[in-house]
């Protein structure tokens, strides 16, 4: 895994960080954003399963500060929260076999948990706290979402050797 | 030899997690303590803007695509009320000026502080956060059209919220509703139902109107078990606090309900301004900040005082 998946062309995964941004900011009814996935983080799992080697954390951490300035949270909340996101996910990869569909959906319980449970504590702790279970909505909808999204993203990036798996 | 790579991949990715993970909690310390990175959240905003402006453009070109091709009839009947109105103002305006022209000479007379005029800006709303858990959107404008955090914003003739955070050509607006939220407001029902009461009396029964984080809520807190107050009141901004212009309408009382022994009731609200529908809101700056002549006007009117006491001080010497 990992050593013959390389993206599809220069600024793949770069351009599906950009996809999944769009996705956060698409304007939906007040009932729909309760249940909207946590795009980023997923397509950020997603390159830590496909390319360990390659994510780079650097950006995750950018791309962290961008979301923090869309949602008006104080500036590192969920910068640290991808950090945290793209490190469990390089850490748990030996632990599992990523190909299977039902063990990517425990990693994502895991890392996406424990993101939106940094988040939850930062937030209570600078007095922002959002009190309401439908807080983790998002959990539920992600893992719902996760085949057909990764399926969406596996045109960004080629699998190179894919017979010599065999 | 490839363990050997492994662990060292590992060690360089620990590392960098760490200096990010303690970069991240620095500037959240920073952040929420100081205003040191108001620039760099300034600048991101910036650099982001385009691209918000862009993913909201088909959503707000939908409505001018109604309004373009709305039907001819229905347009000129529309244009027909707006005329109407604008002559009733225009009329109601006449006695402004009248009143506003004796309120000047009065004040005159006191030798009171002249009191500043009132400046309006109209602004689009161009998104809402992304955050589905605080009530903020982003207007076009910002600190280029001199405004500033904490002005105060309204929609129609009734309050919509605050500035939140400023960026040069945008500007984040706190809605009534959210969380963070509160604002004085008094009620003037009761005024209808007991003429009798004085002005000051209402004030001192006021509620602080806090937001709820759902859509057009409001929770009026600190209302005693025995203060008069029934579904359908009106609550108005009282001006205490000197953020809010008083004796604008924030919002009208929805359910009531109290359990015996509390003190307080539990009052809820809906706000007078539909936050589904406003898309232009109007940027007032009703006090002496921010508008730079008349800060001037100030110091210089300061000024003035000081060198009248100095000559008093040497006539009597």
């Amino acid at each position: 895994m990992g050593n013959n998946v390389s993206p599809r062309f220069t600024g793949a995964v770069m351009v599906s960080v950009v996809l999944a941004f769009i996705l956060l900011l698409l304007p939906l009814s007040e009932s729909w954003m309760l249940w909207r996935p946590e795009w980023i983080v997923l397509t950020f799992i997603y390159w830590s399963i496909k390319l360990p080697k390659k994510i780079s954390i650097v950006m995750a951490w950018v791309a962290g500060l961008f979301v923090d300035v869309f949602y008006g949270s104080i500036l590192g909340q969920h910068a640290l929260g991808l950090v945290v996101v793209v490190f469990m996910s390089i850490r748990l990869l030996p632990r599992l076999s990523v190909n299977i569909l039902w063990h990517q959906l425990v990693l994502i319980f895991l890392v996406l948990g424990t993101y939106l449970l940094i988040n939850l504590w930062i937030m209570a702790a600078t007095g922002s706290n959002p009190a309401t279970w439908h807080y983790w909505l998002p959990l539920l909808s992600s893992l719902l979402i996760w085949p057909i999204y990764s399926w969406v993203l596996s045109f960004f990036h080629v699998e190179r050797s894919r017979f010599d798996v065999f | 030899m490839s363990s050997i790579i492994q662990n060292n991949e590992y060690s360089s990715l620990s590392f960098k997690f760490m200096l990010l993970a303690a970069i991240s909690a620095a500037i959240m310390v920073l952040d929420y303590r100081e205003t040191i990175l108001h620039p760099v959240r300034t600048t991101l905003t910036v650099i982001s803007y385009p691209f918000k402006y862009a993913i909201n453009l088909p959503f707000s070109a939908k409505g001018y695509l109604t309004d373009y091709f709305s039907d001819h009839k229905t347009m000129a009947e529309e244009n027909r009320q707006l005329r109407t109105t604008l002559d009733i103002y225009a009329a109601r305006n006449q006695k402004y000026h009248a009143i506003a022209d004796e309120n000047l000479r009065l004040r005159e007379q006191l030798n009171a502080i002249p009191k500043t005029d009132e400046k309006h800006l109209l602004a689009e709303i161009l998104s809402v956060s992304a955050n589905t858990f605080s009530r903020k959107v982003t207007i076009n404008r910002g600190s280029n059209d001199h405004m500033y955090t904490g002005q105060v914003v309204i929609a129609g003739k009734n309050i919509y919220g605050q500035i939140d955070s400023i960026a040069p050509d945008s500007a984040e607006i706190m809605q009534l509703t959210d969380k963070d939220h509160a604002i004085h407001v008094v009620n003037t029902s009761v005024l209808n139902r007991k003429p009798e009461l004085a002005i000051d009396e209402v004030i001192g029964r006021g509620a602080l109107a806090v937001g709820s984080g759902k859509t057009n809520l409001l929770e009026l807190r600190n209302i005693e078990a025995n203060v008069d107050i029934r579904k359908g009141d009106i609550y108005v901004s009282s001006g205490l606090g000197k953020l809010y212009p008083a004796g604008y309408p924030v919002a009208i009382v929805s359910s009531i309900k109290y359990n015996s022994g509390d003190s307080f009731m539990k009052v809820m609200a809906h706000t007078l301004t539909d936050f589904t529908q406003a898309r232009e809101v109007l940027a007032i700056w009703h006090n002496k900040r921010a508008v730079k002549s008349k800060k001037e006007e100030l110091t210089s009117q300061l000024k003035k005082n000081k060198a009248t006491e100095k000559s008093i001080l040497k006539k009597t010497n």
